[in-house]
């Protein structure tokens, strides 16, 4: 039997040596983070910079990085010289900024582009011919959230952050409106819409020629973190309780995310502290030597999971 | 072929009817170079299981193609989806572990195990569910996630989808030989899954999505042309021991085929495993257009090593959409 402060301290030190990794991976010159090599990645850098944060340890460059990378319309790519815009990234920076305290000035224009975006299917034509002609995905059109990149269709991932990103923006006074309110509607709706059949999320699509697609605990994560609002639904509670039983993953990019989903239901009512000590018992263990661990997103995020409790949760949706 | 081209063909294939010779147009490979080889070799070995004579067995097989593999840096590319328990969904992981092994055998400087699932964003849960991570460390073979490499910006020689270019992995584009290890399955969306549809998973999820939508959008056909045409495997090693009927590729049935197929050009390693399955790879778009420039796919230029091509008693079941492939 493992005592409170051994396990504190435990994790205390594993923390401590993914925020030690973190800062010897940062890109030369302050140029941000990447995934596994020498490329500036938004997600590894957002997270980074999150995680840093989460430990008060202040950066000479701060968000340069971040900012240096921002595109036309205020929108991110996903990887540094990357010429393509992609949501999930957007999403994931507006969100860091905002609680990095970054002015607002450097993203309004990110979030009216998230905003203004439909997703093809928000087109009529296309909504008609997934609801009537194609039906081998079963999912309704009609609610849409957010895509990877533009001219393809919602799926869960960039829904979810695009909704965290809007809520936490909102709950500022950044943004407000009834485009945003009925996006913000639309999102939700796209989220619930998709979810599995058994509870949890796929990558987007529950049913596929007739049979139920398997939800994927990253996935369900940023799902039920974005739903965080809707607690009462049954789906959101049902997913919750299928999100709780992964508290034995052998992977510690899902098991972070696990960790910080179920955060964001601690004042929810049901008793998640067991299985959220497990998984960070369990975390703790996966991440003993996080210069093994390739992507540096995953060692953000453990960062975050593992922080002391309670945990300055970037996920956590506002309001 | 334009990009405006490419969008006015999606507009074409939402209304039923006219996207079938949109695609056709689309597909027209008169003007593109010639890439195929005079003459392709494939070797079929016969295989029941992934036992202890794997090993020996792939070595064996590989020898009768009389590589040229000294000090080169080999990337195993087998497909990864998801663990689904009772699914024969993946390459199976000890094929993987003995490819590695007999390369590294017949001389290779370097080998690595690449891939990049197109729905699961957590690649090494992937790895740990299927046993390929376990699998790999024993060996002692490096793994690398390719939806989260560094990137390299591509100009497509062809212009299938309409997209000038393609973000590819570093590990892909710098490594000196690479061998696409396809599950031999049905798909629902592409009619079969072979050795150049598993050349989707080079293609970065962090930049496209998971799934990699934009090539959805823009044709699975023409995507795997262009895949295919930017970053040709130099050899194929097909999983036929047991693949998979029926509604691939996640969940159909198990179905045992008994054979390893191994050449050294896909097209005529999908030719020859869709000839196993009962199906005719002339009816598959993509491949028909392939065998025009890509790869060899009429037998005249296909030399057989190893076992005689045996068609299998029942062919692949596929779904009804694809009774069409039926021989």
């Amino acid at each position: 039997m493992i005592s409170s402060f051994a396990r504190y301290e435990r994790q205390r030190l594993a923390r401590c040596r993914l925020l030690d990794e973190l800062l010897r991976r940062q890109l030369p010159a302050g140029g941000g983070w990447s995934h596994r090599g020498a490329q500036f990645g938004t997600e590894p850098t957002a997270l980074a910079l999150l995680a840093l944060h989460s430990a008060s340890i202040a950066l000479k460059d701060g968000i340069a990085p971040l900012i240096a990378h921002q595109g036309a319309e205020g929108l991110w790519a996903a990887v540094g010289d990357g010429d393509g815009i992609n949501f999930w990234a957007t999403a994931l920076a507006v969100n860091t900024l905002s609680i990095l305290g970054t002015n607002p000035a450097t993203y309004i224009e990110s979030i009216r582009a998230l905003v203004r975006l439909r997703p093809v299917e928000g087109s009529w034509l296309v909504s008609l011919k997934f609801r009537f002609l194609d039906r081998h995905v079963q999912f309704d059109p009609r609610k849409y959230g957010w895509p990877w990149v533009p001219d393809t269709v919602s799926w869960v991932a960039p829904t979810a952050m695009t909704l965290i990103a809007l809520e936490r923006a909102k709950s500022r006074g950044i943004v407000g409106g009834s485009e945003l309110q009925r996006r913000l509607r639309l999102g939700t709706e796209m989220l619930i819409d998709r979810a599995c059949p058994g509870g949890g999320w796929n990558a987007g699509n529950a049913v596929v020629y007739g049979v139920p697609l398997r939800p994927h605990i990253d996935t369900t994560a940023a799902a039920l973190a974005a739903l965080r609002p809707r607690y009462g639904l049954p789906i959101v509670r049902h997913s919750l309780r299928c999100l709780l039983r992964n508290s034995a993953c052998p992977s510690p990019y899902s098991l972070a995310w696990m960790i910080l989903a179920a955060d964001a239901y601690k004042d929810g009512g049901m008793d998640i502290s067991p299985a959220i000590n497990s998984a960070r018992d369990h975390l703790t263990s996966l991440v003993e030597d996080p210069r093994t661990i390739e992507d540096t997103s995953t060692i953000a995020l453990a960062a975050l999971a593992l922080g002391s409790e309670p945990i300055n949760n970037p996920f956590e949706v506002e309001g | 072929m334009s990009a405006p081209a490419s969008r006015r063909v999606f507009g074409a294939a939402v209304i039923p009817g006219t996207g079938a010779l949109a695609v056709r147009l689309m597909l027209s490979t008169k003007s593109l170079r010639d890439r195929r080889k005079a003459g392709s070799r494939v070797a079929i070995i016969h295989q029941d299981s992934y036992g202890s004579r794997l090993d020996s067995r792939l070595v064996e097989g590989l020898r009768l193609f009389d590589l040229n593999l000294r000090g080169k840096t080999v990337l195993l590319k087998p497909n990864l989806v998801e663990s689904i328990p009772g699914r024969e969904v993946n390459t199976n992981p000890r094929l993987v572990g003995s490819a590695a092994t007999a390369f590294l055998a017949l001389g290779a400087k370097t080998v690595l195990v690449g891939e990049g699932p197109g729905h699961q964003r957590d690649t090494l849960l992937v790895l740990a569910e299927t046993g390929l991570e376990r699998e790999l460390q024993e060996r002692g073979i490096r793994f690398v996630d390719l939806n989260r490499d560094d990137l390299m910006k591509v100009a497509l020689q062809t212009q299938f989808t309409g997209l000038e270019f393609l973000w590819l992995p570093r590990t892909v584009l710098a490594s000196d030989f690479v061998v696409s290890m396809p599950k031999v399955k049905t798909h629902h969306w592409a009619g079969v899954t072979l050795s150049m549809k598993n050349l989707f998973g080079v293609v970065p999820g962090v930049v496209y999505g998971w799934p990699k939508n934009p090539l959805h959008w823009r044709g699975i056909d023409r995507s795997i042309l262009d895949i295919n045409a930017a970053v040709p495997p130099h050899f194929v090693i097909a999983d036929g021991i047991v693949g998979m009927e029926g509604n691939g590729p996640l969940h159909g049935s198990p179905r045992n085929l008994g054979r390893i197929v191994l050449a050294d050009d896909p097209v005529a390693a999908d030719f020859v495993c869709m000839r196993l399955m009962g199906l005719n790879p002339l009816r598959v778009n993509y491949l028909a257009q392939a065998a025009e420039f890509l790869g060899n796919g009429t037998t005249d230029r296909i030399v057989q090593l190893g076992e005689p091509m045996l068609a299998p008693q029942e062919p692949f079941v596929v779904l009804p959409e694809f009774a069409h492939l039926r021989i």
